[in-house]
């Protein structure tokens, strides 16, 4: 390093030129973070240490970035601990500008010895990363981003710069290198906020404030007595983005990660998170200079959603992506445009309680009535009690079975109305808080509720606890066997399914947080079982969820993209815990068997348990 | 521009339909009841031509009991501007003529311009309803409609004939048309409009009508006395058995 | 006379479901000493007398009209109506087509009359006539009686009575004539169309080859054609079939599609809906593939096999293209 004398024009040069600059840049930010602050509803600042531990682990261990591809991701991580690293060099940088270093000689040199391995592996980095971007080009990037170029030039030359400066070069070469650096600092600044670099500022915060609860969106109260003024304003709030939704927006990388993921996207459908739910609001947002941009989320794309938020899972900056619960019910309660065959499920919804119109159920009638002396109520959700499935009956029964055998006493609610997940889920939040209301009052007396059907306990549980408070606790059936089985009070032996396999409910895995209750269970019955790809909270939805499962003429193939990796998996077992699962697994996976190959069997966790059970009440 | 719509409340196609001991009718009480499914197309369209023509008032009109006054309410919910309930105890009316008369007494003040009701009901299916209305108020009609276009004193409409074939027929206005599923995309009540619903006038009216000619003597489920001969077996037993089937029994090769 | 039975004009020829009223209107009057008359009109009005002429029945009653040369609703309407006043039949018999939907209840308005529509039957008791019908898409029945005296206006669903029981007899064939002037008819017809090129005629098909929504996907067509092709049919199908866009409308067989009735109809993954069931009842052999059993298709198959269509169908082929 060569101590040099900076002239005093020189100084003012510079000096005018980082006020500049940093005036330019908190502009920028500043005219985002205006109108995330328009937004509705409060940032969180709960579970304050949980949130700070979130940050360390995604932000400064880049546990997500890596984790979903690996390679980037770990070029990307050391980029940024390059980044990081660079901090105390960037202000040692101007500080020497202005002729006042902030490390003495020794320090700097100390220092250089760290910095310098870094700035090579940040030129790695970026290196393999501008390689992968604009010559391998992968699809979910999308189209050649001028601005990444730049960055991309930027940052190898500061490297490259950093290291000549510390190398011993012509004082005046020095001199030029220096200004060089320090301009590209500045124009990098004044990039930063108006592209999408600004997540480097607002990523850890996006991070800290993503909500723990998937998915996370406002409850719709609607008062049917309300005055029209009411109703007006509810209907205009409906349009308008929360704060933590703006601030996605703007914290977005554009890595497309959330593209990777989804279901609807990868079975050839129109839907492309990374742009329908959040780069389009872009624009408008800054536009409008304000919060009320929902009504511009592509319509079409937004009914592609299954709602199973492996975007908002994987995003590494902290997003919920998904926001087809926005658009819908702007189509629903707003517009009235709602595609046909969903009208028939929510007529049916209305006038019967039920996603089919029936009145009767067979296998309700069969099995014993909840009365407040029962341990629980067995919740069956319409799925079963209409025979959605009809071979889903029999996993009900030896869910029963499995309780009889354990000695719990349980019972049906008579009065049991769908749970509202479709109608929730699809934008109808009246028929939903119809349906909630109806519910509460069935439940008023439950102390605690199981059911075999993770939509309706992420609803008794989750969803309907954002409108009142819930007097019972929920347990997914898998949790309740898991339970049995680690307190010794079933006992299970090893069967012969051959090689079996759990895919994983999105609302199960994802929403309600439980990947271990199954396999505790599964893997008492069976010694030969094996993970799927995309399994745990990474699992890629059956293409049900979101209303799907009555959609019934669908452009792209969703539904087959799970079942397809099973058929590759070649599993003869396929274990789910999830009625919409096992019935899309059932419809699936026999047209996409090869032929001559035998047929995968299609079982739920209850099955599998209550058949390998050990001692029977009812044989089955 | 004023346009009626018939509109018929009638058993869900999913609900159970209990036949009563006598056998007379079904068991009302353990039905969900809904709209009729072609009216509804009906009702869009009408709705649709009112947007078209930038005014107008669209009256849906349901004959039965007081249960009908839901499927009124939904029809104003969508847009309709008021309703007309015409009070009967419909259990046991099933003569169109009886229903149309009914309705003509109804509304021969009115003077509508056009008339639209679905094809037929999901229920009983006679198909007559908006046809008889219509000729009984002196208005040319058409039935099978799959599309409508409304010029001065006017309506062409896109009629739908067997194997595939279409005919456009222009009417002279007054006229009534029965309106096939399926011609539009019918829309989903918005919330304002639910609530709007409350506030629409619906008038309550019990006109006579003619005496009945048909009625109804039994109700019931149908036997099938068809004996269906199953063939069985591994796929090539099956294709044996078929070809065998199709050469002897059938002779067609 | 007793029956007068409404004929409809297919190019020249009378319209299936015309047959099937004659063969109703000769199944009622037998053993009742009930008169016939069929009537007759339009612009090929001699030829269709000609060949009713043919038929075991009391008279071929041939009106010849300009306004009536082509079909509206109103001169149809008024046009019988007159004739039913002139010739006071007790009941006057159709076949339910689109078209008699369209004007017969015109005249059941104008008479006072009741329209009976849709039968399956039509059988005494002894004092008087039940009318069978379908209700609620086909899930129940009712009987259904006339109140007062006739005329009664009776149409009978497609196949409730078969063309081929038609008798052959001879008829003497008389002129009539009814006051029409034009401006009672409130309507002015285009010229029928299609909406696809290349028409289809299924029902002049002997095998007919239909696929309905078991058939999966689009890229299964091919295996169907390929089948057809091999048994010497034409390729139909249901109407789900269609609106998906997997085939064109002109295959559509059902209620809003063609009705059939060749010597032999495959139905392929076909669930038996209602609407579909009305097009292909009159098959004289109803072979059905389903891997449902409960599919109602099988209660008015002949021949059924529970099994997958996507299984049998090509090794069907192959078998038929082998022998």
């Amino acid at each position: 390093m060569i101590e040099s004398q900076f002239t005093s024009i020189e100084k003012s040069i510079l000096a005018i030129a980082i006020i500049v600059t940093l005036i330019s840049f908190l502009y920028e930010v500043w005219r985002r973070l205006r109108i995330v602050l328009q937004g509705r509803d409060s940032l969180p600042f709960d579970r304050f240490g949980a949130r700070a531990w979130r940050v360390f682990k995604e932000v400064f261990l880049h546990e997500k970035v890596i984790k979903d591809r690996f390679w980037p991701g770990l070029m990307h991580a050391l980029v940024f601990w390059g980044f990081i690293v660079f901090g105390l060099v960037t202000i040692d940088h101007f500080a020497i500008g202005f002729g006042h270093p902030i490390m003495n000689e020794q320090t700097h040199t100390y220092y250089s010895y760290i910095v310098i391995p870094f700035s090579i592996l940040v030129l790695i980095g970026i290196g393999s990363l501008t390689y992968r971007r604009f010559i391998t080009r992968p699809k979910v990037l999308g189209k050649i981003s001028p601005t990444s170029g730049l960055v991309a030039l930027f940052i190898s030359l500061l490297m490259i710069t950093y290291l000549l400066g510390e190398a011993n070069i012509d004082p005046i070469m020095w001199r030029i290198n220096w200004w060089i650096h320090s301009l590209i600092i500045l124009a990098f600044l004044f990039l930063i906020p108006r592209s999408k670099h600004l997540h480097l500022v607002l990523a850890p915060f996006n991070i800290f404030f993503k909500p723990f609860e998937l998915p996370e969106h406002t409850p719709v109260n609607i008062d049917l007595e309300g005055s029209e003024d009411e109703l007006d304003t509810m209907l205009s709030d409906l349009t308008q983005m929360t704060k933590n939704q703006t601030l996605d927006v703007f914290s977005c990388v554009e890595c497309g990660r959330c593209i990777d993921v989804c279901p609807a996207n990868r079975g050839g459908g129109l839907l492309d998170p990374k742009n329908h739910f959040i780069l389009d609001l872009r624009e408008p947002l800054l536009k409008n200079g304000n919060v009320d941009v929902l009504s511009d989320i592509n319509v079409e794309a937004g009914w592609e959603c299954t709602t199973c938020q492996a975007c908002t899972e994987v995003c590494p900056v902290g997003n919920h992506v998904e926001k087809s619960d926005e658009i819908r019910r702007l189509e629903v309660l707003v517009e009235g445009k709602v595609p046909q065959e969903y009208q028939k499920l929510f007529t049916n919804l209305q006038e019967s309680g039920n996603t089919e119109g029936r009145s009767d159920s067979p296998l309700a009638e069969r099995l014993p009535t909840y009365t407040s002396d029962k341990e629980y109520v067995l919740w069956l959700g319409c799925f079963a009690r209409y025979e959605l499935d009809p071979n889903f009956t029999k996993s009900v029964e030896n869910f029963a079975n499995i309780l009889d055998v354990a000695g719990i006493s349980y019972g049906v609610l008579q009065k049991e109305h769908c749970s509202g997940d479709p109608a929730n889920r699809l934008g109808d939040k009246l028929t939903y808080n119809m349906l909630r209301e109806h519910n509460m009052e069935q439940l008023k007396e439950a102390d605690k509720v199981v059911t075999l059907c993770p939509h309706c306990a992420l609803n008794l549980e989750k969803e309907y606890a954002k409108y009142s408070e819930v007097n019972y606790d929920v347990s997914h059936h898998t949790q309740v066997i898991a339970e049995l089985i680690e307190e010794g009070r079933i006992e299970v032996k090893k069967g012969s399914d051959g090689k079996v396999t759990y895919h994983d409910p999105c609302n199960l895995s994802r929403m309600l947080d439980e990947v271990d209750a199954p396999r505790t269970a599964i893997n008492a019955a069976t010694d030969d079982f094996f993970e799927l790809e995309e399994s745990g909270k990474n699992t890629l939805c059956c293409g049900a969820g979101g209303g799907l499962w009555w959609k019934k003429e669908t452009k792209g193939r969703t539904h087959l993209v799970r079942a397809e990796q099973v058929v590759d998996s070649n599993a003869d077992t396929v274990v789910t815990g999830c009625n919409f699962c096992y019935g899309m697994m059932n419809q699936g996976l026999k047209p996409l068997t090869p032929e001559g190959r035998k047929e995968i069997q299609v079982k739920d966790v209850a099955d599998i348990v209550s058949e390998n059970l050990i001692s029977n009440i009812s044989v089955k | 521009m004023k346009i009626a719509v018939l509109i018929k409340q009638v058993p869900g196609s999913d609900s159970s339909l209990p036949i009563q001991s006598d056998q007379s009718w079904i068991n009302e009480e353990s039905i969900t009841y809904v709209m009729n499914e072609s009216d509804n197309y009906a009702l869009e369209e009408a709705l649709q031509l009112r947007e078209k023509n930038d005014d107008g008032e669209v009256v849906v009109i349901s004959l039965g009991p007081d249960r009908v006054q839901k499927v009124i309410r939904e029809g104003l919910a969508k847009g309709a501007d008021r309703g007309i309930h015409i009070q009967v105890d419909s259990v046991g009316v099933v003569d169109p003529l009886v229903t149309a008369s009914s309705i003509a007494n109804a509304i021969k003040e009115e003077n509508f311009d056009l008339i639209f009701s679905g094809l037929q009901s999901d229920d009983l299916g006679m198909g007559q309803t908006g046809i008889i209305l219509g000729e009984i108020l002196g208005m040319s009609t058409a039935s099978l409609v799959m599309a409508t276009e409304l010029s001065e004193g006017r309506i062409k409409v896109k009629r739908e004939l067997e194997a595939g074939f279409f005919q456009w027929v222009t009417m002279t206005l007054p006229s009534s048309v029965t309106i096939q599923s399926g011609l539009n995309t019918p829309r989903y009540p918005s919330l304002k409009g639910i609530m709007g619903a409350k506030k629409k006038e619906i008038n309550i009216l019990t006109p006579e009508g003619s005496d009945p000619k048909q009625s109804m003597s039994k109700v019931y489920i149908p036997q099938s006395d068809k004996k269906t001969v199953m063939i069985d077996g591994s796929v090539d037993e099956i294709v044996d058995k078929l070809i065998e089937t199709f050469r002897n029994d059938i002779k067609v090769i | 006379m007793d029956i007068l039975v409404v004929i409809e004009d297919n190019n020249g020829k009378i319209h299936r479901m015309g047959l099937e009223s004659i063969s109703a209107a000769q199944s009622i009057a037998k053993n009742k000493d009930l008169s016939i008359g069929v009537l007759v009109m339009g612009a090929n009005a001699d030829e269709l007398s000609n060949e009713a002429s043919q038929y075991d029945i009391d008279e071929v009653l041939k009106l010849k009209n300009d306004i009536l040369s082509s079909y509206s609703s109103d001169g149809y309407a008024e046009g019988i109506k007159q004739v039913i006043d002139q010739e006071n039949p007790k009941y006057v018999l159709f076949g339910h087509t689109y078209q008699v939907r369209d004007y017969v209840p015109k005249i059941s308005a104008k008479l006072m009359k009741p329209f009976l529509v849709d039968n399956l039957s039509m059988n005494s008791d002894g004092e008087k006539f039940i009318f069978t019908k379908q209700m609620f898409n086909a899930k129940l029945y009712s009987d259904m009686v006339a109140m007062g005296d006739g005329p009664l206006l009776i149409s009978f669903q497609s196949a409730a009575f078969s063309a081929d029981n038609v008798e052959s007899g001879s008829a003497s064939i008389r002129d009539i004539s009814v006051t029409i002037d034009s401006s009672m008819v409130k309507t002015e017809s285009d010229q029928p169309f299609q909406e696809e090129a290349g028409g289809m005629d299924l029902t002049a098909a002997e095998i007919i080859v239909s696929v309905g929504r078991g058939i999966g996907k689009e890229e299964n067509i091919p295996m169907a054609q390929d089948l057809a092709k091999a048994i010497g049919g034409e390729l139909a199908s249901s109407r789900p079939v269609v609106d998906s866009g997997w085939l064109s409308a002109p295959h559509q067989i059902g209620s809003s599609g063609q009705s059939v009735s060749p010597q032999m109809y495959l139905a392929l993954g076909i669930s038996g809906a209602i609407q579909h069931v009305v097009g292909m009842k009159g098959s004289k052999n109803i072979v059905a593939i389903n891997k449902d059993p409960e599919a109602p298709i099988f209660e008015i198959a002949d021949y059924g096999v529970v099994g997958d269509v996507l299984d049998i169908m090509p090794k069907l082929s192959e078998a038929l293209k082998e022998n």
